[in-house]
């Protein structure tokens, strides 16, 4: 494989990088791939896993890796990796690389943890004397207790998980590559491991994350790259990424829910949309700015309807809701059986990303309609959770109560 | 050389490897390092019986006061070694299909392990009944041993370079095995280990002796029985086995990157 001159701190330098896998069905496939490979020539079936990858990451930075199941990620990681050769393209890597491909790979189930732990730390290439020096911290990390000394094969797979982290960061590599792992392993363990992976890219580390949790891509990776159907199908601050991806899920989810909106024989909202402060309809607002949501329903009664809003983060979790009952509002009847109302929300309390407002129109606490819209809160943050809390961070008195 | 290959320091990662490979066989069967010299024992014990008491084959007039099953014997444990480990290597890949599917690393270090595991628990077996052998009487010539362990270098680059081959072979077109199986069998009638290569008729008995197998497998009875040191002819033997482990491995590397796509 010839090397790429890249500038000197990249670490990593991927050009027009393809992978082909052969189809192979038949026994006679067999034979022609492998003449095919012995003699390098490439005109055979094939499934492209990735076709022409461009990517660069520099040292000290933080790549999440997002896409669907089967869009290449994995193939990707595994090439940056050293583990499969691309059928084109170059591939400059420098670097200590440790790469948990798979949390529990190379671990012999009839070895204990400690015997694995020498293992694996050999396959990372490391010395003896090297694995001997670290080999405490790792029982350490792992924390998985006398069971250190017992056959993998009895673990449980969260315990395998904890052992499989614990050596990979141990021996604290310049470029740590990670595919899927915070999936696994109870949530005090993904907390330490999340608490790592931050200590570590504030000590320079290099991480390239691939993860199905736009949380976890968004908290501890500042670039993201989308790979759909073997592309790179955008390339950005993990923010833009995770939300676009999760944009397309939703467009997915949700394609072809055809409702007959503004007739019928119950309430419904025939449709919504939200505002910025001075009535110019958008759904991408600054954090901190005003959002003011603006909506029509349909009262077949040609009584004013009772109203719910809900915001919720793309991901599902509700952030707060209340319904127009609760302050005795009643929509404006625009026309026969046509209500209009609205709801202004004064500098925004909510943390950047992806949000889905919806309106519902409500009997009782019966529920007859949903119309949902997404908005987006731009900006970035090292904050956690969902909205901003009016805080500040003062001296302590000292005093146990 | 794959990137991820910057820091080359394999050598424990293969003395790793040779560990595992000589304790997986005994891990979770308390039988398991008994068996490993019971089965040679069995196979010695059978063939002493069948051919020197039903076929009556006689030790030839070249080597005085050597029983029957001390003539087989310092032959066929070198043979088992070579099947065995031949046998080993070729399903090394597949066997650590977990592996390279996950971590890079050079994957002939699993060929390597699986001829040295096999070499470090074969010896032993060999050493120690060559011992009982001279303990009980037969013309064994121990300060040899040496030079009978040089005579198994080659030998065992030949198992390696074949292995190597054939475990690259059978990643791609699985029914390899099936094939060595028939063709080991046919290769152990055809040494002379059962038998001195004199009682090959003369037509025959070129091919039979002057190919690797059955010229180390006489040369190791030579210096064991006799005490004779290493021959011209060992040189021009070793050459031939060191170009088949080269091409062997050169095969294994040319494949190696692929390995991937098949398992």
């Amino acid at each position: 494989m010839s090397a790429v001159d890249a500038p000197a701190e990249s670490l990593i330098a991927l050009r027009g990088v393809t992978k082909d896998y052969p189809k192979i069905s038949t026994s006679g496939d067999r034979m022609r791939t492998l003449a095919a490979l012995l003699f390098r020539s490439r005109e055979l079936p094939h499934f492209r896993a990735l076709d022409a990858v461009d990517l660069e990451v520099r040292r000290g930075e933080s790549l999440g890796i997002v896409g669907e199941n089967g869009a290449g990620k994995s193939t990707l990681l595994k090439i940056i990796a050293g583990v499969v050769r691309p059928t084109r393209g170059e591939v400059a890597v420098r670097g200590r690389v440790g790469a948990l491909l798979e949390l529990g790979s190379g671990f012999h189930p009839e070895y204990t943890g400690r015997e694995n732990i020498y293992l694996s730390s050999a396959l990372m290439g490391l010395s003896r004397r090297e694995a001997h020096a670290k080999v405490g911290a790792i029982v350490e990390f792992a924390d998985i207790g006398a069971q250190i000394d017992e056959p993998i094969k009895h673990y449980s797979s969260g315990m395998v998980v904890r052992l499989g982290f614990a050596v990979a960061t141990t021996l604290d590599p310049e470029l740590l590559i990670t595919d899927e792992v915070l999936a696994v392993g109870d949530e005090s363990f993904q907390k330490k491991c999340i608490a790592w992976l931050e200590a570590y890219l504030a000590r320079g580390g290099t991480l390239l994350l691939c993860s199905h949790s736009m949380f976890h891509v968004q908290t501890l990776c500042r670039r993201a790259l989308w790979i759909h159907h073997g592309a790179v199908r955008m390339a950005g601050s993990s923010f833009d990424v995770a939300r676009e991806y999760l944009t397309y899920h939703q467009e997915k989810t949700h394609a072809g829910e055809p409702r007959e909106r503004g007739g019928g024989l119950y309430p419904n909202i025939v449709s919504g949309w939200t505002e910025d402060g001075q009535g110019r309809p958008t759904a991408t607002f600054r954090r901190g700015e005003t959002i003011v949501v603006q909506g029509l329903a349909y009262e077949p009664d040609d009584r004013p309807p009772v109203l719910l809003f809900g915001i919720v983060r793309a991901d599902g979790t509700p952030v707060y809701g209340s319904h127009s009952n609760e302050g005795d509002y009643e929509p404006a009847r625009t026309g026969p059986r046509a209500f209009s109302f609205a709801v202004r929300f004064d500098a925004v309390a909510l943390l950047p990303g992806k949000y889905r407002l919806r309106l519902h129109t409500l009997d009782g606490l019966r529920l007859f309609d949903t119309f949902e819209t997404d908005f987006v809160v731009t900006g970035e943050t090292r904050d956690y959770g969902v909205v901003e809390l009016p805080h500040a961070w003062m001296p302590g008195h000292g005093r146990m109560p | 050389m794959s990137p991820a290959l910057a820091v080359p320091r394999w050598g424990w990662l293969l003395a790793s490897f040779v560990r595992r490979e000589v304790l997986s066989r005994y891990a979770g069967s308390i039988t398991g390092l008994a068996w490993t010299f019971l089965h040679p024992l069995a196979q010695l014990a059978v063939f002493g019986f069948v051919f020197s008491h039903i076929f009556r084959v006689g030790v030839p007039a070249g080597y005085p006061g050597v029983g029957y099953t001390a003539f087989v014997a310092v032959v066929l444990w070198p043979w088992i070694m070579f099947s065995e480990g031949l046998q080993r290597a070729m399903g090394a890949v597949a066997a650590n299909a977990g592996l390279i599917r996950k971590v890079a690393f050079p994957h002939r270090l699993l060929v390597f392990s699986a001829i040295l595991g096999t070499c470090a628990v074969q010896l032993v077996g060999y050493v120690a009944v060559l011992v009982a052998l001279r303990v009980a009487g037969e013309p064994i010539h121990l300060a040899s041993l040496p030079v009978a362990l040089v005579l198994l270098v080659p030998y065992m680059l030949l198992a390696t370079g074949i292995g190597a081959f054939l475990a690259a072979l059978q990643t791609l077109l699985r029914d390899v095995e099936h094939v060595v199986q028939v063709v080991l069998q046919v290769l152990f009638y055809a040494t002379p280990i059962l038998y001195p290569a004199t009682l090959v008729p003369e037509s025959m008995r070129r091919i039979v002796a002057d190919n690797p197998l059955g010229w180390i497998s006489e040369r190791l009875r030579e210096v064991l029985f006799h005490g004779s040191g290493l021959a011209a002819g060992d040189a021009l033997i070793t050459l031939f086995c060191v170009a088949v482990f080269l091409a062997g491995l050169w095969f294994f590397e040319r494949l190696s990157p692929h390995f991937e796509d098949f398992l």
